[in-house]
């Protein structure tokens, strides 16, 4: 009599939370934690990142949605940044010399407001301070005086010149257009009449003649020199009125100098300021909201916001730190490229879109910069530029705002070329691990400057005392969330589903997104029942109600195969035939369901057929299980003969992709059980990999398994007889419902860890397995022979006899 | 403004306007209008500077281009006509086409007669403004016995305006 392996201990289904044991009646008497334990790598990964100011060390946090990375990464920026000093206010001024590149003022955090306000001030009193200049009678005068010099020095050349020609008996007439020059009558009483000119002699008409030639070179001349005089004259005038307006403008520029006298690029800009006014005095002169601009008569629209010629002299604050206490942490959910770097707007006016510096705006790098940027991964890359924006500003180390349509060229409208500024930001990148390693592959830019990569944990240790640690990080979640209380038992029960979560007896899971929902609706339901405290019975009503939302598929599926639709047997013996167990993945939702696994042997050249591959609905992990079976078979049964055996294998009743090795130990069940033509129970379920040797190896989803196929047994009624075989290596991750674990108490389930395939052929057949091998090596021993006979008759075993 | 005249009433205004040397006819009527006074725009062809278009070698030099062209008697009556005319719509615009108490004249003679001309046919107190004169600069004041061809003669040459008071 052989002895057949026992199944699990109960408690060995399902490691329990003793609530005696977390030392609290409720979570109001638990200090709570503000971040979830066990991510000391990413938290010593975040420390060193944070703390390196070096180039280059930009950190990526990576792991999957819901683990709190981006409440840790804020959370820990945030400490760093209170420690630092506020960065520097930037604005953008006015270029007096190049307008199309407006300058980058910086002034001490906090102070941007204040100087934009005292520009715009210095504006309204220089227009009145000049006004009041130009409006004194001693401007007047010395204007005037220049006028009348300029009106008597002409005067006077042509009044002497035409002395000169009357003493040569030649009159200067003024004409609708100019001056000429005539001969005076003999009678002294005007000009000549044409007769009287006729009848002089000819040596007397040759010389008023010749007189008249040298009066008009000499009138040429002199009005050649009038535009000069006029030009000396307009020189004067604006000599006097840059006179006048120094004088008004020295003492208001010079104030606002010396109150931003450690600021040499202030300095030297309020100097251009100075120098801009000088030089257009007048535009302080004319009335501020008088006449518009005008092209052949249409007004033309100023752009919005503007001061017409003011608008020059304004200030455009870009980053203002005012009342900033530390260095910022800049979170930006829509990193867009003109979101990232800053954007420059436009304004249409008489159909053209035009643009100033005043219209330059900030982007999530001026904002952070001198601090922290915390950006979503993902949504960088996938907005169109955005990733190389980034990354041109982080080599650089300058923030440069250019337009989307001027980086590619397909931009006409005539824009500007803001001076840089320069960047001292640390970036954080949070995203999905895949993310990470993809980017580290295709992009040699991305080591060079994301140096540091904050690895998030998904699961922790579940030690003797980390339990109550974890209580600590519920207790934490209820406050922030502002939830009520829970019971101990409720906590306990919240530690257990997390250690499912974590898919692990020995794990708990850190999605704290995931905790967070279940606390909600554990809440939730707590209201509904108007508990002060939510208890263990609203939690595991949480954990139920999830499971019915996202149930309909597993349900409908289960129904098929009650239905006998979808042919699974849960008694009774079969030989070749087993039941598989597969989990499905349907969004955040998995759970596991039975599959009939048959196989079909027969004479033939040694290979193992696996009918999934065949028809291409097997993925290429699941075809390595099929092969490695063949190794098995060859290496155990015909070391030394001709394998000649042709099997085939199939999911029954599988219509899509089939993918993983988990079922090859099943597999290989259903292929001895046809070899040795034995049945197998059909009240087990099995999971579980295998080697050529036959060890069977761990899976995935192991719970899920189990689960799948008691719900299908417990709906045809528990015999006491249905159970799982499990692999060994996957008794620690076993934590099965409650319900499942009272059917094993009961003594109607069992689950069986199984190491070999000798142990699972036993528990499936009910005879030892030797006996089983035997039977099979006898079966290929006759199948070898006959292969011999056919060949020692010239034909292959598997091809037809030819009809004589 | 002259010391005195606030307490002189310009009842008319005598604005000459000669070729070449056309004052801002806008300023000049702005004046009238602000005076209430009786206007009239007075535009002298010269008779010398016709003599002198007749001469077969006649030339202008062109100011400010201080280019040498031909000038003949057709081409500057021309020009005196378009000058006088523009002038008369120029004053008509600000004054009123139909107002009553302004007059416009084209006078061909010397200056000096035009002037005295229109001067003896009006009632003093008058205001002479010369052709090109400045119509806001200080005014002389001479009474009505002093209205010789020389003084006209240096007053159009100086080009201030002048009030002619009654004796």
């Amino acid at each position: 009599m052989f002895r057949m392996l026992e199944p699990l201990p109960v408690a060995a289904l399902r490691r329990r939370c003793d609530p005696a044991r977390l030392g609290f009646a409720s979570t109001a008497e638990v200090k709570g934690l503000e971040a979830a334990p066990g991510q000391a790598r990413a938290e010593s990964a975040l420390a060193f990142g944070i703390g390196m100011r070096r180039e280059g060390y930009h950190l990526f946090a990576m792991g999957p949605e819901g683990y709190g990375r981006h409440s840790l990464v804020r959370a820990r920026l945030e400490v760093e940044a209170r420690r630092r000093e506020a960065p520097a206010d930037w604005c953008y001024v006015y270029n007096f010399d190049a307008p199309h590149r407006p300058r980058a003022l910086k002034l001490p955090a906090g102070h941007a407001n204040g100087f934009r306000e005292a520009m715009a001030r210095l504006v309204e009193e220089l227009s009145a301070a000049l006004a009041a200049a130009f409006e004194t009678d001693e401007y007047r005068n010395r204007h005037r005086e220049i006028e009348t010099e300029l009106a008597e020095r002409q005067e006077r050349a042509l009044n002497d010149l035409g002395e000169r020609a009357r003493a040569d008996g030649i009159a200067l007439m003024r004409t609708p257009s100019g001056f000429g020059f005539g001969p005076f009558s003999k009678a002294g009483d005007g000009v000549m009449e044409p007769d009287e000119f006729g009848k002089l002699e000819a040596k007397e008409q040759q010389r008023l003649q010749e007189s008249i030639g040298r009066l008009q070179k000499e009138l040429g001349d002199l009005l050649h020199l009038m535009p000069k005089w006029r030009r000396e004259a307009l020189d004067k005038m604006r000599n006097l009125d840059r006179e006048v307006t120094r004088a008004a403008v020295n003492s208001l520029i010079e104030e606002l100098k010396a109150a931003y006298a450690a600021l040499p690029r202030v300095q030297e800009y309020l100097e251009r300021v100075k120098q801009d006014t000088l030089e257009n005095a007048a535009v302080f002169r004319q009335a501020k909201d008088g006449e518009p601009p005008t092209l052949f008569g249409i007004p033309l629209p100023r752009p919005e916001g503007a001061e017409g010629p003011f608008r020059r002299y304004a200030v455009n604050v870009l980053i203002a730190q005012t009342g900033a206490q530390g260095a910022p942490v800049v979170t930006e959910d829509h990193p867009s490229h003109a979101a990232l770097v800053g954007r420059i707007e436009h304004v249409p006016q008489m159909g053209a879109l035009v643009t100033d510096f005043t219209l330059i705006r900030a982007g999530a790098l001026h904002r952070a910069n001198g601090g922290y940027l915390v950006l979503d991964a993902a949504k960088v890359l996938t907005h169109p530029y955005a990733w190389e924006a980034l990354k041109r500003a982080l080599r650089a180390r300058t923030i440069d705002v250019r337009s989307l349509g001027q980086e590619l060229g397909i931009l006409s409208t005539v824009s500007l070329e803001p001076e840089p500024i320069p960047l001292e930001v640390k970036v954080v990148l949070v995203g999905e691990r895949m993310l990470y390693y993809l980017l580290h592959a295709w992009d040699p830019e991305f080591a060079e400057l994301f140096k540091v990569a904050v690895d998030f944990e998904e699961d922790m240790p579940r030690g003797a005392d980390d339990d109550a640690l974890y209580a600590r990080l519920v207790a934490g979640c209820i406050t922030r969330e502002k939830l009520r209380d829970l019971d101990a038992a409720a906590v306990a029960r919240v530690i257990e589903q997390q250690a499912r979560d974590a898919g692990d007896a020995d794990k708990l899971s850190v999605r704290v997104q995931g905790l967070v929902d279940l606390l909600r609706e554990a809440d939730y339901w707590a209201g509904i029942e108007a508990c002060a405290t939510v208890g263990a019975a609203h939690v595991q009503k949480a954990i139920d109600a999830q499971i019915a939302r996202a149930g309909r598929v597993r349900e409908r599926l289960q129904e098929h195969i009650v239905r006998g639709t979808v042919l699974i047997d849960t008694a009774g013996s079969r030989a070749g035939q087993v039941n598989g167990l597969a989990v499905l993945q349907l969004g955040d939702f998995a759970f596991g369901t039975p599959r009939r696994i048959t196989a079909r042997v027969r004479l033939g050249s040694g290979g193992v057929v696996d009918i999934e591959r065949e028809t291409e609905l097997g993925g290429p992990i699941h075809s390595k299980g099929v092969l490695i079976l063949a190794g098995y078979l060859a290496g155990r049964y015909a070391p030394s003969r001709p394998l000649a055996l042709a099997a085939s294998l199939v999911f029954e009743q599988q219509y899509g992709g089939i993918e993983g090795d988990s079922a090859s130990s099943a597999e290989l069940y259903a292929l001895l059980s046809a070899l040795a033509e034995v049945p197998l129970r059909q009240s087990l379920g099995v999971t579980g990999s295998v080697n050529q040797h036959g060890d069977v190896q761990a899976i995935g989803g192991v719970n899920e398994k189990v689960e799948g196929f008691f719900d299908l047994c417990r709906a045809r009624g528990l015999s006491g007889s249905e159970g799982v075989l499990i692999p060994a290596a996957n008794a620690t991750h076993l934590m099965l419902r409650e319900d499942v674990v009272r059917a094993a108490e009961e003594k109607k389930f069992a689950v069986y860890a199984v190491r070999s395939v000798d142990e699972g052929v036993a528990l499936l057949t009910g005879l030892p397995a030797a006996e089983v091998h035997a039977r099979v090596e006898a079966r290929l021993a006759e199948f070898a022979e006959k292969a011999r006979a056919f060949a020692a008759g010239g034909r292959k075993p598997w091809q037809p006899e030819k009809k004589k | 403004m002259a010391a005195g005249e606030e307490e002189v009433r310009i009842r008319r205004v005598v604005a000459c306007f000669a070729p070449g040397r056309v004052a801002r006819p806008e300023l000049v009527a702005a004046l009238a209008r602000e005076m209430q006074a009786e206007f009239l725009g007075l535009f002298i062809e010269d008779i010398e500077l016709l003599r002198f278009a007749s001469l077969p070698f006649a030339r202008e030099i062109g100011f400010p281009s201080a280019e040498l062209r031909a000038f003949d008697l057709a081409a500057l009556e021309r020009q005196l006509r378009a000058q006088a005319s523009a002038l008369e719509l120029a004053l008509a615009a600000i004054l009123g086409p139909a107002a009553a108490g302004w007059t416009f004249r084209v006078a061909r003679a010397s200056p000096v007669n035009a002037v005295e001309a229109a001067l003896a046919e009006g009632h003093a107190p008058a205001l002479l403004i010369p052709p090109g004169g400045n119509v806001r600069a200080a005014r002389r004041q001479v009474k009505r016995p002093e209205l010789t061809p020389a003084a006209i003669k240096e007053w159009l040459a100086a080009g201030t305006p002048v009030v002619i008071l009654p004796e």
